[in-house]
């Protein structure tokens, strides 16, 4: 009997202890975001006493292979974590507007010229200056780096100290982005004295002059921030502790917001913010971003009917951007073309040539190429909900008579076989891009001879490339806004990487435990852009 | 002398499962789709930045030479380099191994403080043609049922509705002994559940063997109490399979943590194992795997030196087992 009892206890124990700790369940509501400023999805409040440790939960940890060095970080996970210690000339404001940042303002001469005048009082974590030196150092070692975001800086001619506190940057012609591209974490200002003397590797150190500076990381576990105290933005950061947790699995996040062990976390899943709906004091915001998904048509296979223009044509007339993402995205995407939906100056994806026509258009162009019984292989990796987005495709294309194999694997298989040889072995695959700040930006990755990475799948198309270029130069204003049409017009007609819906971020936080800053719209991937901000309102 | 032989016997046959073990999962990592270099360095990395990480952890090597290199290195101790963070494999498996020891500890706790007497139970109270049914049942959908699907319920269910106790909120043991069981509680449970089914089953089997045997009914006969007969004549020698099935339980449940620790977010070994595999960090996954290999030899020389201490016709010294 003993046996029995000792079970029996212990199952009562536990179950008493779990009712009995069982909370109330109530509906959130979005009070929040509806009180929030006009580009924000979230204000803190500033009458919170600042102090406290915040926890963050988030699905990954940084890229890690080169280290820390935010030259050579090339993903937005990794420039987020990166942006807590380090810090750019300008920065991304509410609806992508450009802000100081290090500079507190710059003057444009004329359209090739830049001066900026750097702020004062401000200092590393190790308590040093910073100087003009320290700009043109980190600028110039950027340029001369392997860096992908290099592409993104433009025809940069020279870069000089012009004066105490002002850096002068000029262009070999204009470049519209320029100031966009500076606001990312590649372009972040290093402390060049310590890494020029070799008594800082920027590798294995983060020492910026942000609001953070890193206590402890422990790779694909957890990074422990401590407030940088020499922090020159008076009053941030709120928080003392930031503990990120990196938790891949998103149930395990889920769990973490809603026991209390997270304050905020990131979360991929489009059907996580039902799941949370009867959460007590958990509140879900989705945050839209200039990220999007394309679809790679491989036209670099040999022997594949995908090398033929009519057949791309076909594929991306036959794609169905909107029932994408209200079926795989649950509305929260919306369908974009080359230049992101939702930056100013992008094009209207309803206007595109393909747009305008139908499944019967699809298979006229079919026949037209020989190929009335396509069929072909997409490959896509296992995270959601690309697997969605990938049914949807299949479905799109079916009406045009074409049959779309999906093959679904992990990252590393998927990413083995779209970037591992050249030509690429996939017939199709599916990824998704970081927007960025500037409609003009991201356009650059259509030209295969700047982003080497795409070389094995596509050509370089003379017309697209050179549409590309004349719309960076283009400065503001309606002219540029009818280059990049032309830039979407004939990355349309090429089709060989077709824009497909955006992907937006889901971020939930506890409203007992945190009032968080965040912005409606995001460039960089970057959801902690106003953690400093962020107001503890408790310790838990 | 004979104890000398079979020390010396079980070290060459430990040294050539290890052997076996590291030519294996060293293959195996080699042979997984998707390469190193672009899960490590990211699609926007250059022909020439591929073939730096290479040459910096001697990848563009013949395999046999890298082989050869690594199997050095391990023999002195040192498991190389992980290619994500840069850091010694074996310091943080050190790091992270006593979360699985936690784990694996509780979760074997609970199949013997669980599944001994309920397989003595089940065993003594059976009758023929009833009983034992929904004990069978029970235990066979607890074999069953995957770590993942079970895991993923109840991280679903306590997370969904508190509960008590907390998931993906791992605190260390070091930091709050309170906290921290609160969080190892729900992965040791899930873990246990094969355990507990299995040694169940096995105690059950064992007991209903011993419990014909003369000597029982001998006991019977004399008038000794139920639970003296119990403890005297039907434990120790029913213990002998039910210690060597803990015994390789201990080595699966190792197994399980894998999944249990990525499921739950533990820092252990297991999601270690797991993230490695993913990003394909060579050095890890294979040091994982040659540390649980190790575990598993390790388990078996004890188990064999526990049953011989329980029943000395079966110790190494009889010579009826090396």
């Amino acid at each position: 009997m003993r046996p029995l009892r000792l079970a029996c206890g212990v199952a009562a124990a536990l179950l008493a202890s779990a009712c009995a700790a069982t909370g109330p369940i109530t509906t959130p509501t979005d009070a929040a975001q509806e009180s929030a400023a006009p580009g924000y999805l979230a204000v803190a409040d500033q009458a919170l006493a600042p102090g406290g440790t915040l926890n963050v939960q988030v699905h990954i940890d940084s890229g890690a292979a080169t280290g820390y060095d935010p030259q050579l970080a090339d993903v937005a996970t990794t420039w987020q974590l990166l942006s807590l210690s380090y810090e750019t000339l300008v920065t991304v404001g509410p609806d992508f507007a450009i802000q100081p940042l290090l500079a507190e303002k710059w003057d444009t001469p004329d359209d090739r010229t830049y001066v900026f005048h750097l702020r004062e009082g401000v200092t590393f974590s190790n308590g040093r200056k910073l100087t003009a030196d320290d700009v043109v150092g980190s600028l110039k070692r950027l340029l001369a780096s392997k860096s992908v975001w290099v592409g993104q800086l433009g025809p940069v001619d020279e870069i000089a100290k012009d004066g105490d506190g002002k850096v002068k940057v000029t262009l070999k012609e204009p470049y519209t982005p320029f100031l966009a591209a500076l606001a990312n974490v590649p372009a972040a200002i290093l402390p060049m004295k310590e890494i020029d003397d070799k008594s800082v590797d920027p590798a294995t150190t983060l020492l910026g002059t942000g609001p953070y500076v890193v206590e402890d990381h422990r790779q694909d576990v957890s990074w422990t921030f401590r407030r940088n105290d020499a922090y020159w933005n008076q009053g941030k950061p709120a928080a003392d502790v930031l503990n990120i947790t990196i938790a891949p699995e998103e149930a395990a996040r889920i769990a973490a917001l809603q026991n209390g062990g997270a304050a905020l976390a990131t979360l991929g899943n489009v059907d996580s913010e039902s799941m949370l709906a009867g959460a007590a004091d958990v509140k879900v915001v989705t945050q839209a971003t200039t990220d999007f998904y394309y679809l790679m048509l491989n036209s670099l296979k040999p022997g594949s009917k995908l090398a033929d223009p009519k057949v791309r044509q076909a594929i991306n007339i036959a794609l169905d951007t909107k029932q994408i993402a209200e079926v795989a995205l649950g509305g929260k995407g919306e369908p974009t073309a080359v230049t992101p939906a939702g930056l100013p100056g992008s094009c209207d994806p309803a206007a595109l040539p393909s747009a305008a026509k139908g499944p019967d258009e699809a298979k006229r162009l079919l026949a037209e190429a020989g190929a009335e019984n396509l069929s072909f292989t997409l490959t896509i990796f296992n995270t959601e909900p690309a697997p969605a987005v990938a049914q949807v495709i299949q479905q799109n294309l079916q009406q045009a008579g074409i049959t779309v194999k999906i093959e679904q694997m992990d990252e590393a298989s998927w990413s083995g076989k779209v970037y591992g040889k050249a030509p690429a072995e996939f017939d199709a695959a599916l990824s998704w891009f970081a927007g960025y700040a500037d409609p003009g930006m991201v356009t650059k990755w259509w030209n295969p001879e700047t982003a080497g990475f795409n070389a094995g799948f596509m050509r370089p198309d003379p017309a697209l490339s050179a549409a590309i270029d004349a719309a960076g130069k283009e400065p503001a204003g309606a002219a540029r806004d009818r280059a990049l049409a032309e830039v979407c017009a004939q990355a349309d007609a090429d089709a060989q990487m077709i824009p497909l819906v955006t992907r937006p971020a889901t971020v939930a936080f506890r409203t007992d435990a945190l009032s968080p800053s965040l912005y409606a719209t995001e460039g960089y991937g970057n959801v902690l852009r106003l953690v400093a901000d962020a107001r503890v309102k408790k310790s838990r | 002398m004979r104890l000398l032989m079979w020390w010396s016997g079980r070290a060459l046959s430990s040294a050539a499962t290890l052997l076996g073990v590291s030519v294996l999962i060293f293959a195996a990592v080699r042979l997984m789709p998707g390469g190193f270099a672009e899960t490590v360095l990211g699609p926007f990395a250059t022909a020439e930045q591929k073939a730096e990480l290479a040459t910096r952890y001697g990848l563009d090597q013949p395999v046999f030479m890298q082989y050869g290199h690594w199997l050095a290195a391990v023999s002195g101790g040192d498991f190389g380099i992980s290619m994500i963070s840069r850091q010694p494999v074996g310091a943080e498996l050190l790091a992270r191994l006593p979360v699985t020891a936690e784990l694996t500890v509780l979760a074997v706790a609970a199949s013997v403080l669980l599944g001994v007497p309920l397989g003595v139970l089940t065993a003594v109270r059976a009758r023929p043609g009833g009983g034992g049914a929904a004990g069978r049942l029970l235990s066979g959908l607890g074999v069953s049922v995957p770590e993942f699907v079970l895991g993923s319920l109840v991280v679903f269910v306590f997370s969904r509705y508190a509960l008590g106790l907390k998931v993906g909120s791992w605190v260390p043991l070091t930091q709050d002994p309170a906290a921290n069981l609160a969080t190892m509680i729900l992965p040791a449970a899930v873990l246990s559940v094969f355990a507990i089914s299995v040694t169940a089953r096995t105690t059950r089997d064992a007991v209903m063997g011993v419990l014909v045997e003369p000597y029982v009914t001998a006991a019977v006969g004399r008038g000794e109490s139920p639970w003296s007969i119990v403890r005297h004549h039907i434990l120790r020698n029913a213990a002998t399979p039910v210690v060597t099935l803990i015994g390789t339980t201990v080595a699966y449940l190792l197994g399980g943590a894998l999944i249990v620790e990525h499921v739950f977010n533990l820092p252990g070994v297991g999601s270690y194992i797991v993230q490695a595999v993913g990003r394909r960090d060579y050095a890890v996954v294979q040091a994982g795997v040659l540390l649980a290999a190790g575990v598993f030899i390790v388990m078996n020389v004890l188990i064999d030196l526990l049953v011989g201490a329980i029943d000395p016709r079966l110790g190494v010294l009889a010579g009826r087992r090396s």
